[in-house]
């Protein structure tokens, strides 16, 4: 139930942002994408558009909504589930509907917008996936969304971080099935996240080395899972000296991927953009870096034992 | 350099069927001899068949991709690939990774594959894709039928420039022919809709209708000489009484050339899913009388699968039916895709019916060098199980036996169980490798002629094929041992074909401003670079002047 943005921006008449503050996290989102761009079905711009915003405070991205419902923090999912019985036009008890901070005659009116649309679209922030309920939230925006294609065309897309994630992301999944969270220790791919998740492995202690490549988990990540990144041997590839590089081993500049380094970067709906340096670099590229220290790495001895390489395949 | 001896030769091409004599390799190429200190193989109760191509499959791209993150709990049962110094790790099942596609369709003889189904905006990642898939030679069709700058042109009846953009779309995409998905019914579903029959109007349009795109398509495909005709997949796919419109679809491609994809997921009778029936007669009988047609089979095994394919409209009823996990992602301008996570079930009326129309067109097809083994991977079945597929169509006593375990009141709604037509083994390489070879215009493969690309599997000749066919005990590709004695030895990189129709370029001043209004992309962005295919190997089509 997804779409590529050029869908949102040549027919999207009724957009939905939720828990997600795109004024202010993703600045051209607005603007190149959904709201005021004029669409080839939508040849008003804005002015043929309805937004919504969900989210549990008042922020910036309010002001560009149509109608802001501010949700009770850790009610979301109670809402899409009301949402998702009132799309099947099933009763809801208005002290139900009460307990979310919004009142039925509201959530009916926001379920008779997103049918009556033409083409609708839920974009979810990190404010629904990653708070309480996490998968289960995800989960129902997308469920809402694929219910909605009984009555109308309805998408829904969640609105990732910053950087290639989405890059890392696809790459891991067509080389190894799984996005990420993957672990490698017994020559295939297994997948776990909360057990083999980076931030899972170092908070335990797990690992006995790091290499962190365009990340700065020094930065973000939880004081145990620092404390093992110190005590470990880490190494880190970066244009510029991160939190992280401060506490690792070895620190490589490399060069900036997209400003002194080709490549390719993949926008949040997966859409692959070709990078095209304008600026030569004095560092080596991540890729290179890498290479020679699998080059190095491929001259000691295998530490598992050989696998005979015809066995696994049919 | 390379001998082999003692082994019987399937080479339908060059009128081979089954003679014992030696094939030589030099230089990646079949060869007419050796020296006497090359390398020799005694295959000797062995058979040698030219490396299998595959005519329509789904092994890379977004829509592929995307369906792999939708299945962790699949691939936690599929078979691993062990990182080792010849392999690159990775995961087979319904799925595979790129690396593990390499090495399972060459581990099983098959060294050639058509990727079917590759939207020009997402071209750069399905290339990606390929890049990273070794050893087998690859190339791909480029999406068109709902490509709304063509749609918008065939509204206003500018046939010419028409042609321009789409020779021009081919080369941005690097692809080497083009497909067309449930013509007008993906854009109409762009706004929930669908196209039913050929001749209503395309939601949106006032003149162009299904039938307008596939003639105005296969015109174009023809005047631009590609070397693999348009390859349609009909409006209507998987819905019972379908195979009118497949039928009246045939009948719109009267005076040009034609690829049916996944014909069996369009030859279904009945009215509803309860009296839902086989149509493979009328659509063989059809067929039979029509030589500007080609086909695959799009055969369906029971068992596991996700079901992906740019038929988004298709797949929402899908999910409506099953009520499983249902992916959806609509591309700008050009075209939908839908992910389904699917189980045929030997005991489901429907599924056993598909079973058996998929079996049944394969034997009621009467020229095998028109319809190529496929299951539309991942689709029907996943392309490891093709060697099943072999054996149900060589051994009609298997075939009985498994009749037994469907439902009985299926029996009567197919036409499976009266035919006793049994394959041979010549008959089995023209369906895997000459066949398809020739359908996609691939003149160096499928065949053992001198000249040939070295693409040889050779297997132990036994009575059960789906055991002969499951484990070669070589294969080669490009002249390269990949395959000694049943283990993957050496991997290497395969190429890439794509074509390249003339076209005048100034049809890009047209695209230009079209594009900065309709797409979210910059137009210098688009289209894909030759740096970006690894292996690019160019067919220049038809009287083209440009320089490649
Ligand atoms: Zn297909």
């Amino acid at each position: 139930m997804s779409c590529t943005l050029g869908e949102v921006k040549n027919r999207a008449d009724f957009i939905i942002y939720w828990g997600g503050n795109p004024a202010e996290c993703h600045p051209r989102h607005f603007t190149r994408y959904t709201l005021t761009q004029k669409g080839k079905f939508l040849p008003r711009g804005r002015k043929d558009r309805t937004m919504v915003l969900v989210d549990i405070r008042e922020t910036m991205s309010a002001k560009a909504a149509d109608i802001f419902l501010q949700v009770r923090p850790g009610k979301d999912f109670e809402m899409l589930t009301i949402l998702r019985a009132l799309v099947k036009n099933q009763k809801v008890r208005a002290e139900a509907a009460a307990e979310t901070g919004l009142t039925l005659e509201q959530l009916q009116d926001l379920v008779n917008r997103m049918k009556a649309a033409k083409f609708g679209v839920l974009f979810f922030g990190m404010g629904l996936s990653m708070t309480r309920g996490k998968h289960m939230n995800s989960a129902a925006a997308l469920t809402l969304a694929a219910e909605l294609n009984a009555f109308t065309k309805f998408v829904a897309m969640p609105m990732r971080g910053h950087g290639n994630v989405t890059g890392a992301d696809v790459v891991m999944r067509y080389t190894l099935s799984y996005p990420f969270g993957i672990n490698m220790s017994r020559g295939y791919p297994r997948f776990n996240p909360g057990e083999y998740s980076t931030v899972d492995l170092l908070v335990r202690g797990d690992t006995d080395a790091t290499i962190v490549i365009g990340a700065d988990p020094g930065a973000t990540m939880p004081k145990p899972a620092i404390e093992h990144l110190k005590r470990t041997p880490t190494i880190v590839l970066d244009p510029k000296v991160t939190h992280t590089s401060k506490l690792s081993r070895v620190h490589f500049t490399t060069a900036a991927t997209g400003i002194s380094a080709p490549g390719t970067a993949y926008r949040m709906d997966e859409v692959p953009l070709p990078l095209r340096p304008a600026l030569k670099s004095p560092y080596l590229t991540d890729e290179e870096v890498l290479k020679r220290i699998i080059t190095a790495l491929q001259k000691k001895p295998a530490w598992q034992p050989a696998v005979k390489g015809g066995e696994q395949i049919a | 350099m390379l001998r082999i001896t003692g082994g019987k030769v399937y080479d339908p091409k060059n009128g081979v069927r089954g003679e014992i004599r030696d094939v030589c390799i030099a230089g990646g190429k079949i060869v007419s001899d050796v020296p006497p200190h090359a390398r020799t193989i005694d295959a000797s109760g062995m058979i040698v068949f030219p490396g299998g191509v595959d005519v329509h499959t789904h092994v890379a791209g977004a829509a592929l991709n995307f369906a792999r993150g939708l299945i962790p709990e699949q691939h936690r049962k599929s078979r691993p690939i062990f990182h080792t110094p010849q392999c690159r790790a990775g995961l087979a099942g319904s799925t595979p990774t790129t690396f593990a596609t390499g090495y399972v369709y060459a581990g099983m003889g098959w060294t050639t594959a058509n990727e079917a189904a590759v939207p020009i905006l997402s071209a750069k990642h399905t290339h990606e894709e390929l890049a990273d898939t070794p050893i087998i030679d690859k190339c791909c069709c480029v999406l068109m039928a709902n490509n709304e700058i063509i749609l918008d042109l065939l509204e206003t009846a500018e046939f010419e420039r028409a042609k321009q953009v789409a020779a021009w779309q081919v080369w941005a995409a690097k692809a080497y022919g083009v497909k067309a998905v449930n013509p007008g019914g993906v854009a109409g579903w762009k706004w929930g809709k669908d196209c039913k029959g050929l001749n209503e109007p395309v939601p949106g349009y006032k003149n162009v209708t299904p039938r307008s795109i596939i003639k105005a398509l296969a015109d174009i495909i023809d005047q631009l000489a590609l070397p693999h005709p348009l390859h349609i997949h009909c409006n209507n796919l998987g819905a019972p009484g379908n195979y009118t419109t497949t039928l009246e679809t045939m009948k719109a491609l009267e005076g040009n050339r034609a690829h049916m994809a996944h014909l069996q997921y369009h030859s279904y009778g009945g009215d509803d899913w309860f009296t839902m029936k086989s149509a493979s007669v009328p659509i063989a009988e059809y067929f039979n009388a029509h030589p500007n047609l080609t086909c695959d089979a799009g055969a369906v095994l029971f068992g596991d699968t996700v079901t992906i394919t740019a038929d988004g409209p298709w797949q929402h009823l899908l999910y409506e039916l099953t009520g499983r996990k249902w992916g959806n992602l609509d591309v700008e301008n050009e075209t939908g895709c839908g992910v389904v996570p699917y189980v045929y079930k030997e005991k489901n009326l429907v599924n056993a019916i598909q079973w058996a129309v998929g079996l049944e067109l394969l034997l009621l097809i009467t020229d095998p060098w028109r319809v190529c083994l496929t299951t539309d991977h991942p689709n029907g079945a996943t392309f490891w199980r093709y060697p099943e597929i072999v054996r149900l169509l060589m051994d009609r006593e298997f075939r009985k036996e498994q009749l037994k375990h469907i439902p009985e009141k299926v029996l009567s709604r197919i036409v499976l169980p009266d035919l006793d037509r049994e394959y041979t083994l010549s008959e089995i390489a023209i369906i895997t490798s000459a066949g398809p070879a020739r359908t996609l215009g691939l003149a160096q493969k499928g065949h053992l002629g001198i000249g040939a690309d070295a693409d040889v599997a050779v297997f132990n000749e036994r009575k059960d094929a789906m055991e002969m066919f499951s484990y070669p005990r070589f294969v080669i590709k490009s002249g390269q041992l990949i395959i000694e004695e049943g283990e993957l030895r050496n991997s290497i990189e395969g190429s890439q074909f794509a074509s390249k129709p003339t076209y005048d370029s100034a049809i890009e001043d047209y695209l230009r401003p079209l594009f900065s209004q309709h797409y979210t992309m910059s137009f210098e962005n688009y289209p894909v670079t030759e740096e970006c295919v690894h292996g690019l190997n160019v067919h220049q089509c038809g009287s083209c002047t440009q320089p490649g």
